[in-house]
């Protein structure tokens, strides 16, 4: 097989003043010296600017409405409660004149992979998941009910 | 009575407030640039870009517990880091910051504390009773790895004192005097900084020094990945900080003797050129701190490009190539300082 690159033996005197004049320690030297420059620093100082992630990220859950009547788009047909691996979903329904209605929707995100599975079951865009991934509290209260799902995740600016 | 006494104690407290300043402040400088280095920020959430970075970490270090080891030699434990800190401080009081006097009250002030006649000689005598400060805190702490750091830190940094002091030798030869005033006088004399007359002596002070400090690329004694953390392993709080405060004082140091030995301590560059004569505008004190400034710039700045020397490998360069090239320059030196009178 053919090499990429030869060996070729440098001469004993460019190798020995090399040495001596230290000249690929000065190389060493310039390139980070170069390194220092403020194109080169692509550090995001994470309270103040939020990294972009896609859009097909999968965060925090959301309950969508209609956004003209504002009535939610959930359908309850509890397709989402099946597909979850983990049964962190629960709907609950009530028949009203052969139509089920939506009345109460916990979601446990605690337990939650936040595999997408349920927004992949849901016929309709009701359940999504957002963007958001800041999700710790201070309190234990990873249930979230119907209410807060609709709502959608708080986000908390920084200044500093 | 009032100028034997008074007025260097102000002095003396002066300076140190200064140094200790410096030193919490080389700290921040050294994780800021070694950070711009490898392309990161470093700290800039504590103050504004970071700037009370320094505080926080001096107020963490006070507050942490205080451990001495089962077993560790109580009173040396405890007393190893202040013989490594007093001699690194204590130099800076021979070390002259510029010359130029003015009176306070009546009583003429230099810049500096004092001039001693053996200046040069004083400072090379304390680094070495830094040395003890080492090997008893390793020692004394009963423990593997700070042993064999130590053992290694003070061979390392006897093996160097060797090859510096003679570095320090071919200064000697043109400045004819030991004092430190003397020898930037001599600069000016000469129109040239001795780094221009000595440009081996002085990388060979340079290579030395940071050895001396125990500083990359030759800080395998304290390498946080290679001996846990080398002699200062048992310590922590405040006996660790006043470690961390005599090493950068040792840094500062051995800059403020580049900058005064090598570099023309208080003299702007072509001191004696007419032409140049408007770089006499700024005051010697800043062209000092501008210099020494440079040399702990370097110091970070070879700690964030250089890979870390083997033990047998530093062992090697300070003895096998160091000593008899500086040995040969002193020669060299003096054959051509007796001969030609350059």
């Amino acid at each position: 097989m053919y090499r990429l690159t030869t060996f070729k033996p440098k001469s004993f005197i460019s190798e020995f003043f090399k040495s001596i004049f230290l000249i690929d320690f000065i190389k060493g030297l310039v390139v980070t010296f170069y390194y220092q420059r403020p194109s080169e620093n692509i550090t995001e100082q994470y309270p103040k600017e939020r990294p972009s992630v896609a859009e097909r990220f999968r965060g925090a859950p959301r309950l969508n409405k209609d956004p003209e009547n504002g009535e939610t788009l959930c359908i309850a047909c509890k397709l989402c409660q099946l597909a979850c691996p983990i049964d962190c979903i629960e709907v609950g329904s009530e028949k009203i004149e052969k139509k089920n209605i939506l009345t109460t929707f916990t979601y446990d995100i605690g337990h939650c992979m936040y595999c997408g599975l349920c927004e992949d079951a849901c016929p309709t865009p009701a359940l999504e998941l957002t963007q958001e991934f800041e999700l710790a509290t201070y309190q234990r209260d990873f249930i979230w009910d119907r209410k807060r799902l609709e709502d959608g995740p708080v986000i908390t600016k920084y200044k500093r | 009575m009032v100028e034997y006494f008074l007025i260097p104690a102000v002095q003396i407290l002066i300076i140190f407030l200064v140094l200790l300043l410096f030193v919490a402040y080389a700290t921040y400088l050294e994780r800021k640039v070694v950070a711009f280095m490898q392309v990161r920020l470093g700290p800039m959430r504590v103050g504004p870009y970071g700037l009370l970075q320094p505080i926080a970490d001096a107020v963490k270090l006070m507050f942490k517990e205080d451990i001495v080891p089962a077993g560790a030699d109580k009173w040396i434990f405890m007393f190893a880091p202040v013989i490594t800190m007093i001699p690194a401080f204590t130099v800076f009081s021979v070390i002259p910051f510029s010359d130029s006097h003015t009176t306070v009250f009546g009583y003429p002030v230099h810049l500096y504390i004092t001039d001693v006649n053996v200046g040069i000689l004083f400072v090379l005598a304390l680094s070495s009773i830094g040395v003890f400060g080492i090997i008893l805190g390793g020692w004394s702490s009963n423990s593997k790895y700070p042993l064999l750091g130590s053992l290694r830190s003070a061979a390392q940094m006897v093996s160097y004192e060797v090859a510096m002091g003679f570095a320090i030798v071919s200064v000697l030869i043109y400045s004819r005097s030991l004092s430190m005033i003397d020898i930037v006088n001599a600069q000016k004399d000469m129109g040239w900084w001795f780094a221009v007359i000595q440009p081996i002596g002085f990388f060979i002070y340079l290579i030395c020094g940071v050895a001396e400090t125990n500083r990359a690329p030759f800080d395998l004694p304290e390498a946080e990945s290679e001996l846990v953390a080398g002699f200062h392993t048992e310590y922590s709080g405040f006996r660790f900080a006043i470690y961390f405060m005599a090493e950068y004082a040792n840094m500062i140091l051995i800059s403020s003797i580049a900058a005064t030995l090598f570099w023309g301590g208080w003299l702007s560059p072509f001191p004696n050129v007419k032409a140049l004569s408007f770089l006499q505008v700024v005051p010697g004190v800043v062209w000092f701190f501008l210099k020494v400034f440079f040399f702990m710039y370097l110091y970070i700045w070879l700690r964030a490009t250089l890979p870390r020397f083997r033990y047998d490998q530093l062992m090697r360069v300070g003895w096998k190539y160091l000593i008899p090239i500086s040995i040969g320059n002193v020669i060299l030196t003096a054959v051509l300082r007796l001969y030609f009178r350059t």
